[in-house]
């Protein structure tokens, strides 16, 4: 059955120990420029976008790689990212509405 | 487990099905030598009585793997508690049916209120939905258990210890009295003093870690144990509905068991993440129980969406109208759960955008349970009816769930909903929902499967009295609710003076509740005179659809004797009335008569002992450290035990018997479970750090973070954990290509660097120790110390399991053919270290 076979597994090309080591190159470096920015008074205005952006690329070199989601089953990319996206969506609406991003403190009770 | 064949001389160790479903094992796989002997026979003329040691009586049942004996357990035990519940509400009615009642102190009104809650929800409906995954299911799929049996056992023990240790409380005049949602600040201990609280919260950390590895369970299941042919859009409704109710579990506990955590912390340690005296909110809590508990709503009725939605195609002998749309309604349905648990806290004041926006998706939620019930009807108008008892709870669960709906979208809209929170009014929505849905759902199901659960079938006339008197007692019970609520009867309260209007409905309604109480009695008389002298029931009593009516009632142990293949969805009902396009199966007399080689798996004693272990912990928490210890230690070595039990005594070259865990998918089980439970990690750890995030700069004294963190330090240790990354993968590809002395060498590289980070958390902790930043110093440093705690803990479990790898494969026990226990605690690693990469960057270098 077509729908059936196209869920099995194949088989993947996987990296290799020399792709690991380039990849913890790129993590070390991209630590490095994460605790640089960090002292960077000049780069204050931009340091949260900066930072959340450096995080995200170590994030998904260790995801892709040492986690081989990028050469694995996509079921496994599938049972790991929508969690992770709601795991955001629920953040971001979590601070939200305890108004982490404007105003701290929370509204007296209304009646909204 | 030895099946033995009528070919008893047919045991034939490399007969394992050639197909790559014949997966059933534990956590860690089965001896080579179990294999050989015990497990591979034929499967024609199966008799049930094994003729090898298997336990017999109640030792068969304390160590069972098999799925449908766990599911007759949790069946039994949560109708037990569902009576337990259906008592405490009775005394709810008692009490409130006249004024100024005097049946139960206020005091046990609390406990009453809370235990019914609690009672119904987490041990009573959502094991009952259980009950029919784990019967059902494997069945469903065509497959012979569960991805992982025994894990499916501990679950249940888990589930039936932490009931036993919730209720305990009415033992000793402590039973848990917040309510069932837990509201802080009720539950903090200027609140609550005594263990009352505290037996609810540990309890339900309990149940949570039953429910978590049973959802993990299910989930997996499904994915990869499917029937060669079933497809997704081949697979029963009723396995349809475990799948979102799988996801749903796996995705929603988290955050609860972080808001538990949380109050644990407050109880056990004088933190203040609740308590507004030290900075902390108590809306917090609602939102965290919240993102759980709406969800949760949806856990508790999908099953039985899916139940009515086998029943009445089956009794309407016609295909389901719409599968398609229905299967992506369910899908929606979960998928929009997770944006509308504010609708449950308008009365908070969250402002009018985000109430406009919680109400907008709490009315979109009703467009696919409009689509479900559209086509419930659909699928019986025209069809040839058969008014059984099944049909009949099934019709009623459609009408008294539209009821329970209609005023759900009521409270959909703020200032309506002001109106009626917290009034009577909510607990009648919610009853409408969970009694005229779960409930009428649920036995639905109870009389549809009964005869191939029991093998027995149930009184017709008996169960049509059992639906008429439930039916009307329901609607007399909680249709009067309606008005008491707009008539301003808050609900919770022990007792009214007369005068308010109110004496007339709560009478009404007390009769209600006597008359579902003589419901179930009538339920229990017919269910005993069935088992006593019930007409035996044959393989195929309604003329079903799915696989599980193809096999006899019982079912024998294997299931099947033959794997089945399925061409088409409905593949039963297709080839007992074959249509121009052929049957929907390839061949179902060997589904009954084939002689395929099976592998079972054994029965465990480990399961029953790791969570009797929990249960120690449990009761340590609340009686004394020492206690707390040796359950922390039994447990541990109750999971070795369970994870090391199934070891091969060599290891296993490649290609060896791991196959057995590989699905029809091509995919492993367990590296697919370990995949799951890090998705369920990342809303675990997305709470916590959500929680240090509001919490940040609310601390009310120092020190703060810019004042306090160790940037040096800190960069140290991720630069530590990014390496200690970087040799685990080495490690993994040392062991995929066979080369032991490498993964060896990778692995103890991956432990030292794993212990130089703790150390180096260590003495972090110790110099904010020194500095004056204690646990319940300020906000920062209950949030910093609980975050950082758990990664370290995480970690500290990472170093275990990895020093446990290392160890063994040392000792020459696990070779290339296991590369994927490497592989699963490779991921695990690796996601340590990128919840360590967010914690870096979001607490230490975003201050």
């Amino acid at each position: 059955m077509s729908a059936q076979s196209s869920e099995h597994a194949t088989e993947h090309p996987q990296a290799g120990p020399r792709t690991y080591l380039v990849i913890a190159a790129f993590l070390i470096l991209l630590t490095v420029m994460e605790v640089a920015v960090f002292y960077i008074p000049a780069l204050a205005r931009v340091l949260i976008p900066l930072l959340i952006f450096l995080a995200l690329a170590k994030f998904g070199l260790v995801a892709m790689f040492y986690m081989h989601l990028r050469f694995d089953h996509v079921w496994f990319s599938y049972l790991f990212v929508a969690p992770l996206v709601i795991a955001t969506g629920l953040a971001i609406a979590l601070l939200w509405l305890l108004h982490v991003f404007g105003s701290t403190g929370l509204r007296p009770a209304t009646g909204g | 487990m030895l099946v033995p064949g009528a070919r008893t001389g047919a045991l034939r160790a490399r007969a394992l099905p050639a197909q790559p479903r014949g997966g059933i094992g534990g956590v860690f796989g089965d001896p080579p030598e179990r294999l050989a002997v015990a497990t591979t026979t034929t499967a024609a003329a199966l008799p049930h009585a094994g003729a090898h040691a298997e336990p017999r009586g109640l030792a068969a049942w304390l160590t069972t793997v098999d799925h449908k004996r766990i599911g007759l357990l949790y069946g039994v035990t949560a109708f037990v508690f569902f009576l337990v519940g259906g008592v405490e509400a009775l005394l709810i009615r008692l009490q409130l049916a006249f004024p100024d009642g005097r049946v139960v102190s206020a005091e046990r009104f609390n406990e009453l209120f809370t235990m019914h809650g609690t009672t119904m929800v987490f041990l009573a409906l959502m094991p009952l939905s259980a009950a029919f995954f784990n019967y059902l299911v494997p069945l469903q799929i065509g497959a012979r258990d569960v991805a992982f049996p025994r894990l499916n056992a501990f679950s249940y023990w888990v589930f039936l210890l932490g009931g036993l240790f919730i209720n305990s409380g009415f033992l000793y005049g402590a039973a848990p009295h917040a309510g069932w949602f837990g509201y802080a600040t009720l539950t903090e201990k200027p609140f609550s003093i005594g263990p009352h609280t505290d037996l609810w919260l540990v309890g339900l950390l309990l149940l949570g870690t039953s429910t978590l590895i049973s959802g993990l369970n299910f989930l997996i299941t499904i994915l990869n144990l499917r029937a060669p042919g079933m497809s997704f859009l081949r697979m029963p409704m009723f396995t349809w509905t475990t799948v979102v109710t799988s996801l749903l579990i796996i995705l929603a506990f988290p955050p609860l068991t972080v808001a538990l955590i949380l109050l644990l912390f407050d109880r056990f340690f004088g933190t203040s993440f609740y308590l507004p005296a030290g900075g902390g909110s108590p809306v917090l809590w609602q939102h965290l129980f919240w993102i759980f508990g709406h969800p949760e709503v949806y856990i508790l009725i999908l099953p039985a969406m899916g139940i009515v939605s086998e029943v009445i195609p089956t009794f309407a002998r016609k295909p389901l109208f719409g599968y398609v749309a229905m299967v992506y309604a369910t899908a929606l349905i979960g998928f929009f759960g997770f944006g509308v648990w504010a609708h449950h806290m308008f009365a908070v004041g969250l402002g009018p955008i985000a109430d406009s926006a919680f109400s907008l998706a709490s009315m979109i939620i009703a467009v696919p349970t409009g689509i479900k019930i559209f086509n419930w009807l659909s699928t019986a108008w025209g069809g040839a009816l058969r008014l059984r008892t099944s049909l009949c709870f099934a019709f009623g669960f459609i009408a008294m769930f539209t009821i329970g709906g209609l005023s759900g979208i009521m409270h959909a809209s703020p200032p309506v909903d002001l109106q009626q929170t917290d009034s009577y009014f909510v607990v009648a929505h919610l009853h409408y929902v969970l009694f005229g849905g779960t409930v009428l759902g649920l036995f639905a199901g109870i009389y549809y499967w009964w005869p191939k659960m029991t093998g027995r079938m149930l009184d017709e006339r008996l169960g049509q009295l059992h639906f008429w008197l439930m039916l009307l007692g329901m609607n007399l019970t909680f249709f009067p609710m309606h008005f008491l609520g707009l008539m301003g009867m808050p609900r919770r309260i022990y007792t009214y003076p007369a005068g308010l209007g109110w004496e007339t409905w709560n009478l009404v309604a007390t009769a209600g509740a006597a008359t579902i109480g003589l419901s179930i009695l009538v339920f229990l008389g017919n269910a005993l005179r069935s088992a006593a002298r019930g007409p035996a029931a044959p393989a195929d009593p309604w003329d079903g659809r799915t696989l599980e009516w193809a096999i006899p009632s019982p079912p024998p142990a294997y299931n099947f004797a033959t794997v089945p293949t399925v061409l088409r969805r409905d593949a039963l009902w297709l080839t007992k009335h074959p249509d121009a396009r052929g049957p929907g199966l390839a061949d179902a007399a060997a589904l009954v008569s084939g002689r395929e080689p099976i592998h079972m798996p054994p029965p465990s004693a480990w399961p029953i002992l790791t969570a009797s272990a929990m249960l120690v912990l449990s009761v340590g928490a609340l009686v004394h450290e020492v206690v707390v210890g040796l359950g922390a230690a039994l447990t541990i070595a109750g999971v070795f035990a369970i994870a090391l039990e199934h070891l091969p005594a060599r290891a296993v070259p490649a290609g060896g018997h791991e196959a057995i865990h590989i699905g029809t998918t091509g995919l492993d089980h367990r590296k697919m479970a370990m995949w799951a439970f890090l998705g369920s990690e990342c809303l675990f750890f997305g709470t916590l750090i959500s929680t240090y995030l509001v919490y940040k700069g609310r601390s009310l004294s120092g020190p703060t973070t810019h004042e306090i963190l160790n940037i040096p330090l800190t960069s140290f240790s991720t630069f530590d954990l990014l390496m200690s990354s970087l040799t685990m993968v080495l490690a993994v590809a040392a062991i995929q290509r066979g080369d032991t002395r490498a993964t060896q060498r990778w692995l103890l590289a991956t432990v030292l660097l794993g212990l130089v980070f703790l150390g180096g958390q260590v003495y972090e902790f110790n110099q904010f120790l020194g500095e004056g930043l204690g646990l319940t110093t300020n906000l920062f440093g209950s949030t910093f110390y609980v975050l950082v705690g758990f990664h370290g803990a995480h970690v500290s479990v990472g170093v275990l399991w990895l020093a446990t790898l290392w160890h063994l494969t040392r000792r020459g026990r696990i070779g290339p053919g296991q590369a994927v226990l490497v592989d699963i605690a490779g991921l695990y690693w690796h996601f340590v270290d990128v919840v360590w990469i967010a914690i870096f960057t979001l607490i230490y270098l975003i201050q």
